[in-house]
C-alpha cells in the first residue's frame, strides 16, 4: 500500500516537473504581455514620452475618434464578409471531400492540394493579388478576352473588396479541413437509412448532414475568426490604406510610438476577440464532439 | 443520392475552387519571368526572361533597381526556426508526456497552451513588446522577444500533434520495459521515443514552418534586425518589382525540398518500424 502512495507521489513529481517549463514559458511570453496590454493602456502618453501614471485620456480619445470607432465597425463589418464568404467557398469543397469522394487517397490528395499554397510566404502571397486584380490584372485581361465586359473593372484593386477577396482565398482552407474531417466522419449507415426510407439529398442534408457537421464549421470560424480580426497586413497591401482594421491601426500607433492608444485599440480587439470565441463556443460543445 | 447530377456538380466546384487557389500563384509564376529591368509587375509580360532570378542572385549587371536586401535576413530566420522548432518540440513532448496522466487543473493547462494559437498575433507582439520596451526597459532582437513569441505560438501545436500521437500509444511496452527494471529515463529513450518519432517529426516541421512565416509577431517584438518576412514587408512600402515574385517561386521550391525531406525521414522511420515489428514476429 505505501509504496503504491509512494509511487503515485513521484508520478506527480513527475508530472509537475514535465510541465513546469510550459507553463512558465505561456505565462511569461503570453498571459504576462497581454496583461500588460491592459495595463498600458491606462498609462500618460506625451507627445514623446509615456508614463506609468494613470489616465482615462487614451480610451476617452479612442471613443471620441471617428476614425477609431469607425475602424471598429470597419473590422467587425470585414469579419462578417469574410466569414460567410469563406463558408459558403468552403463548405461545397469540404462537402466533396469529406462525404462524395469515396476513395481515401484521392480525399488526401485533394486536402494536400489545398495546402499546399501555404508553403508560399504568407506576404508574398498577398502581393501576388495585385497583377491578378489590377486594371490591367489577369481578371480583367481575361473577362475581356472574353468579350465579357468592355471596359476593365477598375473596383477590383486597392477597395474593400480586395480586401475581402484575397482574405477569402487565404482563409477559406481552415474552413474546409475542419468540415471536410467531420464530415468524413459520419457513419454512411445513417445516410442510407435515411434514404431508405424516403429522404430525399435536401431533406437528408438539413437533418443529418448537415448538423453533423456543425462542429466543424465551429472550429473553421474560429479560425478564420481568430486570423482575421488580427489582420493588417492583407488590409494594407490590398486597399492601398483605405481600409483600416484595428491591426492596421496599432500599427500605425506603434509606428509613431503612441503605445498607451496601441494598448486601448489592442484591448478592444482582445475583448471582441474573446466575445466572439465564446459565441462560438457556446453553438456547439467542442469537447463533447470531439 | 441526387450523386448523377451532385457529384459532378460538386466535383466541377472544387476544380474552380482549386483553380482559386492557385490562380495567385500562377499569376505570380507568370510574371517572375517578366523582362528586365524595365518590365515591371504586371502583364503583359514585354518578353520572356530569368532576368528577375538572376538579379536576386547579384548576376546581372547593376541597374537602377537595387538587389533584394535579404540574404541575412533569410539567415537569421532560418537561424531563429530552427531555435523555435527544438524548444517548442521539447516543450511539446514534455507537456503532452505529462497529459498521459490525470493531475488536478488539467483544464487550466490545456487552454493555457492552446491559448498560444488562439490569440492573434498583433496582440502577443504588441504585449511582449511593451512588457520589454516600457516596463522592463529591455532591448528587442529577434533572437530573444521575438524568439519567445514564436515558441508561445508554435508550442501549442507541437503540444496538440503529441497529443494525439500519445493518446494511442500503447503503454504496455513501456510498463514492460519498468517491469524489467529498466529507469523511466532509458525507458523514454530507448522505447517511448522510437515509437513517438514521427509525431515529434510532424511537431519539428509545423513548429519551423511556422516560424519561419511568422510575421504579425516578428513586426512588434523583434528590433532592429529584421527577420525574412519583415524584409519581404519592407518592400511593400516602395515600389514592386518582379524580383520579390521570383523570390517568392523560390522560397516555394525551398519549402517542397523541405517537405520531401520530412516525408523522406517519415518513410524511413515507418519502414524501419515495420522491419523491427517483422523481426519481433520471426523471434
Amino acid at each position: 500500500m505505501s509504496s503504491q502512495i509512494s509511487i503515485q507521489k513521484r508520478q506527480s513529481k513527475t508530472t509537475r516537473w514535465l510541465l513546469a517549463p510550459g507553463i512558465i514559458w505561456m505565462s511569461l511570453f503570453l498571459v504576462v504581455p497581454i496583461l500588460m496590454i491592459v495595463y498600458v493602456s491606462f498609462w500618460t502618453q506625451t507627445t514623446f514620452n509615456i508614463s506609468p501614471d494613470p489616465t482615462l485620456a487614451s480610451w476617452k480619445q479612442f471613443f471620441s475618434s471617428d476614425t477609431y470607432t469607425g475602424s471598429l465597425w470597419t473590422t467587425v463589418r470585414i469579419w462578417l464578409i469574410v466569414l460567410a464568404c469563406t463558408f459558403v467557398v468552403g463548405y461545397p469543397t469540404a462537402l466533396f471531400v469529406g462525404l462524395f469522394v469515396k476513395s481515401k487517397t484521392l480525399s488526401t490528395v485533394l486536402l494536400v492540394i489545398c495546402v499546399i499554397p501555404f508553403w508560399t510566404s504568407f506576404l508574398i502571397r498577398v502581393l501576388a493579388w495585385r497583377p491578378m486584380l489590377g486594371k490591367e490584372g489577369a481578371i480583367n485581361i481575361v473577362l475581356l478576352k472574353l468579350g465579357i465586359i468592355q471596359q476593365p473593372i477598375e473596383v477590383l484593386l486597392f477597395t474593400e473588396l480586395s480586401v475581402i477577396i484575397g482574405m477569402t482565398q487565404i482563409y477559406c482552407v481552415f474552413m474546409v479541413g475542419p468540415i471536410a474531417f467531420m464530415l468524413s466522419r459520419i457513419d454512411r449507415n445513417i445516410i442510407e437509412a435515411a434514404r431508405d426510407l424516403g429522404a430525399g439529398f435536401g431533406r437528408i442534408f438539413w437533418k443529418i448532414i448537415f448538423p453533423l457537421s456543425l462542429p466543424g464549421v465551429v472550429v473553421g470560424a474560429i479560425f478564420v475568426s481568430v486570423m482575421v480580426l488580427g489582420e493588417f497586413a492583407t488590409s494594407g497591401a490590398l486597399s492601398g490604406r483605405k481600409v483600416n482594421l484595428l491591426g492596421n491601426i496599432i500599427v500605425t500607433q506603434v509606428g509613431s510610438l503612441k503605445w498607451a492608444m496601441a494598448s486601448v485599440v489592442g484591448v478592444i480587439l482582445t475583448v471582441v476577440m474573446g466575445i466572439v470565441i465564446a459565441g462560438f463556443l457556446r453553438i456547439v460543445d467542442l469537447k463533447r464532439e470531439l | 443520392m441526387e450523386s448523377r447530377i451532385l457529384k459532378p456538380a460538386l466535383g466541377l466546384y472544387v476544380a474552380l475552387f482549386v483553380l482559386f487557389l492557385y490562380g495567385p500563384f500562377v499569376v505570380l509564376t507568370i510574371i517572375s519571368f517578366q523582362q528586365g529591368p524595365e518590365g515591371g509587375p504586371q502583364f503583359p509580360i514585354i518578353e520572356w526572361s530569368t532576368y528577375w532570378y538572376r538579379h536576386i542572385f547579384g548576376l546581372t549587371p547593376p541597374s537602377r533597381i537595387a538587389p533584394l536586401p535579404f540574404g541575412e535576413a533569410l539567415l537569421r530566420s532560418l537561424v531563429l526556426a530552427f531555435m523555435t522548432m527544438v524548444v517548442s518540440t521539447v516543450l511539446g513532448v514534455m507537456s503532452a508526456q505529462a497529459f498521459r496522466r490525470k493531475f488536478k487543473g488539467s483544464g487550466v493547462v490545456f487552454y493555457l497552451i492552446v491559448l498560444g494559437m488562439m490569440v492573434p498575433g498583433v496582440l502577443t507582439g504588441l504585449g511582449t513588446s511593451l512588457l520589454a520596451n516600457n516596463v522592463i526597459g529591455i532591448e528587442r532582437h529577434w533572437y530573444t522577444t521575438a524568439f519567445a513569441t514564436h515558441v508561445a505560438y508554435t508550442f501549442p501545436f507541437a503540444f496538440l500533434v503529441m497529443l494525439a500521437i500519445l493518446n494511442r500509444f500503447d503503454a504496455s511496452v513501456e510498463e514492460a520495459s519498468w517491469s524489467l527494471g529498466v529507469d523511466p529515463w532509458t525507458t523514454f529513450r530507448k522505447v517511448t521515443f522510437p515509437l513517438i518519432f514521427p509525431g515529434v517529426l510532424s511537431a519539428m516541421l509545423f513548429a519551423f514552418t511556422l516560424s519561419l512565416d511568422e510575421f504579425p509577431r516578428t513586426l512588434f517584438a523583434s528590433g532592429r534586425d529584421q527577420t525574412l518576412p519583415l524584409a519581404i514587408y519592407g518592400t511593400f512600402s516602395v515600389e514592386i518589382h518582379p524580383n520579390i515574385f521570383a523570390f517568392g517561386v523560390l522560397t516555394t521550391l525551398f519549402s517542397f525540398a523541405l517537405l520531401s525531406v520530412y516525408g523522406l525521414l517519415m518513410a524511413m522511420s515507418v519502414r524501419r518500424a515495420r522491419k523491427m515489428a517483422m523481426q519481433e514476429d520471426i523471434a
